[in-house]
């Protein structure tokens, strides 16, 4: 089968099961809607996105599984920060539905189509799409929570296991 | 006890933080009964609820202390709330402890929900979990073994018993005001549905 979508296009082999292919933003619904009704990668097992905040893009990786879960297809895409909008996969693989809410929660990309993308593992989220590298994690946290003051006797836990070891030492040699 | 560690247990449960108690032998009788008859609610946060099942059955059998677990908030005596609450279990957590019956205690487990613990710069999940409901025993560790638990339910038995201190929900009605501050810094309006309970004219 991947013989067949090599002739069609450039894909490259990444290890023995592992298969990548590297498209532009603008074919992504014709090679998806292509690959998912012409081959037998018709298993979507992930949607995975990085944050390329320098270059101001996100990349995302759709990994497709073939139907005897021997071959995996990685297509890569990229979409700018600014304006991250993508249309659904709904109609080809019915399983991004969870995927892409999740997408959108984290980084807030917009799934055109997809009629679930609201609130999912966090509720009311005002503040900006948390894993978004603009998100500051430990000012959000500073802001909304009192972090509970240490005892007044804690030590350093480096420095007091030295001083136990050479404590300890320094016992053994007194014994001896 | 090694030196230089305060065993802050101790001091917790030491005579002098106690409230006096003033226990009519009926009460004595009462506390007593309460003590040995533990109903805990079967429900898990975070990664210490792996360590409730061996609790629970025989492996460590906390049943001969009185202790078993039922299905519902109704029928519980004991929440336990094993190990980080993200804002969306926290929610679920309160809800489930506004509808448990008076008495009712909190056993916390775990470091994450005594300062966040390993979750100590997450943006979703607490950091002290006695600011938004009042805890009666904290069990610490990461995850704490099942013996640590039974030794938290059995030191909990002692405080009911002996009426050492004062009980969490007793705090929650009568500060009320200041759990629900605090909950409404994090969920905004969105307490759902939002109890408004009114305590007065009820004697403890
Ligand atoms: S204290 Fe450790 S084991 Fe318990 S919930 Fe937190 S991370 Fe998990």
């Amino acid at each position: 089968m991947i013989e067949s979508l090599k002739q069609q296009y450039n894909i490259e082999q990444k290890e023995s099961r592992l298969f990548k292919l590297i498209i532009k933003k603008e074919e992504f619904l014709k090679t998806l809607s292509f690959i998912s009704s012409s081959s037998n990668f018709i298993t979507l097992s992930q949607i995975a996105c990085a944050d390329w905040i320098e270059d101001e893009i996100f990349k995302l990786n759709y990994i497709l599984t073939t139907k005897e879960r021997d071959k995996n297809l990685m297509i890569e895409l990229e979409i700018p920060r600014e304006e991250s909008k993508l249309p659904t996969l709904l109609n080809f693989f019915p399983q991004a539905e969870v995927m892409e809410r999740d997408l959108h929660e984290m980084y807030g990309i917009e799934f055109i189509g997809n009629p679930t993308l609201y609130d999912f593992a966090l509720e009311n989220w005002k503040e900006i799409p948390p894993m978004r590298r603009e998100f500051d994690t430990l000012a959000y946290v500073n802001e909304h929570f009192d972090f509970r003051k240490g005892r007044e006797d804690n030590r350093d836990v480096k420095v007091e296991i030295k001083r136990r070891r050479a404590e300890a030492k320094r016992l053994k040699n007194a014994n001896k | 006890m090694q030196e230089g560690f305060i065993d802050y247990q101790k001091v917790l449960n030491n005579e002098e933080h106690a409230i006096k108690s003033t226990q009519s032998v009926i009460q004595k009788a009462v506390d007593w009964f309460r003590s040995k008859s533990m109903f805990v609610l079967a429900y898990g946060t975070g990664c210490g609820a792996i360590e409730m099942p061996p609790t629970f059955t025989s492996r460590y059998d906390i049943e001969r202390l009185g202790v078993v677990g039922v299905a519902t908030p109704r029928q519980a005596d004991i929440l336990i709330v094993s190990g980080y609450c993200s804002y969306k279990t926290l929610k679920r957590v309160i809800r489930s402890y506004e509808q448990m019956n008076e008495p009712k205690f909190i056993i916390a487990l775990g470091s994450c929900t005594i300062n966040g613990g390993m979750y100590w710069d997450s943006y979703n999940t607490i950091k002290r979990l006695e600011d938004y409901i009042p805890v009666d025993m904290f069990v610490n560790g990461c995850m704490p073994r099942p013996e640590a638990l039974i030794e938290g339910f059995v030191k909990l038995q002692d405080n009911i018993k002996n009426a050492k201190k004062e009980a969490g929900y007793i705090k929650y009605r009568e500060n009320n005001e200041f759990y629900k501050a605090n909950q409404k810094k994090i969920f905004g309006d969105n307490i759902e549905p939002s109890y408004e309970a009114n305590f007065e004219g009820m004697n403890r």
